[in-house]
C-alpha cells in the first residue's frame, strides 16, 4: 500500500465529516461538524491545510460555487469525496475495528 | 423598525489573514470565516464575533503558512526577489570590474550611462516577473517584492549610487512590474 493511500486521525475526522455534510461541506461546515461532534477546539486553517492535502492524495474533489452576499461577496469551495477516498475510510474503519477488537471500554487506568 | 448595521469582521486581522494565506485559499477562508462572524453576531454579540474572528486568524496562520509554501506561492515571491536583486548585482560586480581597470576610478560613484543600463534590466526583469500575476492583488504584491529586490541589490551594491537613481530604481520596479500585468492581462 502506497503511503498516500493511508490517513492520519484528524484527516479521518475530515473525511468522515464531509461525508456526513453530503454535497454541502466546505471549510466552516466542516470544522463546525467536526467541533460539535468531538468537542474540540478546530481551526479554520487546519481544516483547509487538511482538505488540500486530501485533494493532493486524491480522496476529495472541491466545486467552486458562485459568491455570495453572506461571505462578504465570496465563493466558496465544497468538497466531496472521490472513490478514492471511499476506499480510504472503508479501510481506515476496517483497521479500527480490527485494533479495537477484544478490548474492552473504557479502558482502566487512564487519567479521567 | 429600527435595524442595525451588518458588522464586518476586523479589517487588520482580515489583511492579515490574505497576506498570510495567499490569493487562493485567502479569498475561500475569508468567506467562510466572514459566514460565521455574522452567525456570531447575531446569536451571541458582536464582541464574541470578534473574538472567536481574531481567534481563528491569528491560530490558523502557520497552517496557512505552510499551505502557502506548499503551494509554491512563497516561492513565487522569493523567486522575484532574487530574479530582480540577482541581476543588479551581476551588473554592480562588473561595473566593479570595468572600473578596476580605469585608473583612479575605483569606488567613484558610478557614471550616468551605466545605471541607465541598471535601470533597464531592473525594469525588464520587474516587468516579466509582474506578467507572473493573475490577479490585480497577486501584481501589487508582486510590484512590492520587485522594489524589495531593488533595495536588497542597492544595500549590497560595491559601487556608491546617487540619491536620484536609488529613487528612481526603487519607483521604476514597481511600476514596470505593475506595466507587465497590465500588458499580460490585456493580451
Amino acid at each position: 500500500m502506497a503511503k498516500g493511500d493511508t490517513v492520519g486521525e484528524f484527516e479521518f475526522l475530515v473525511l468522515l465529516a464531509v461525508l456526513r455534510l453530503a454535497g454541502d461541506a466546505y471549510g466552516m461546515r466542516v470544522r463546525r461538524e467536526i467541533a460539535e461532534r468531538t468537542a474540540r477546539d478546530v481551526t479554520i486553517g487546519a481544516v483547509y491545510a487538511t482538505l488540500d492535502r486530501l485533494e493532493e492524495k486524491g480522496l476529495v474533489t472541491g466545486k467552486l460555487s458562485d459568491p455570495t452576499p453572506e461571505r462578504g461577496g465570496r465563493a466558496k469551495r465544497s468538497f466531496q469525496l472521490t472513490g478514492a477516498g471511499v476506499d480510504a475510510v472503508n479501510r481506515a474503519r476496517r483497521e479500527s475495528e480490527s485494533m479495537l477488537q477484544g478490548l474492552a471500554f473504557p479502558l482502566p487506568g487512564g487519567s479521567r | 423598525m429600527k435595524t442595525y448595521p451588518v458588522p464586518d469582521p476586523p479589517a487588520i486581522l482580515r489583511a492579515l489573514l490574505l497576506a498570510c494565506a495567499g490569493d487562493g485559499h485567502g479569498e475561500l477562508i475569508a468567506g467562510d470565516l466572514h459566514e460565521e462572524f455574522l452567525y456570531l453576531c447575531e446569536e451571541r454579540g458582536d464582541g464574541v464575533g470578534r473574538r472567536w474572528y481574531a481567534s481563528q486568524v491569528v491560530r490558523s496562520l502557520p497552517e496557512l503558512l505552510r499551505l502557502r509554501i506548499r503551494s509554491g506561492d512563497l516561492t513565487q515571491l522569493l523567486a522575484v526577489l532574487a530574479s530582480v536583486a540577482a541581476p543588479l548585482l551581476l551588473l554592480d560586480r562588473l561595473w566593479c570590474f570595468v572600473y578596476s581597470h580605469i585608473p583612479l576610478k575605483d569606488g567613484l560613484d558610478r557614471a550616468a550611462g551605466l545605471l541607465a543600463v541598471n535601470m533597464a534590466v531592473l525594469c525588464i526583469a520587474s516587468a516579466i516577473s509582474g506578467a507572473l500575476a493573475r490577479t490585480a492583488r497577486r501584481a501589487a504584491t508582486l510590484s512590492l517584492v520587485s522594489a524589495m529586490g531593488v533595495a536588497v541589490a542597492l544595500w549590497a551594491s560595491v559601487g556608491a549610487a546617487p540619491a536620484w537613481y536609488i529613487a528612481g530604481a526603487l519607483l521604476a520596479a514597481p511600476a514596470s512590474s505593475l506595466a507587465g500585468y497590465k500588458k499580460w492581462r490585456t493580451q
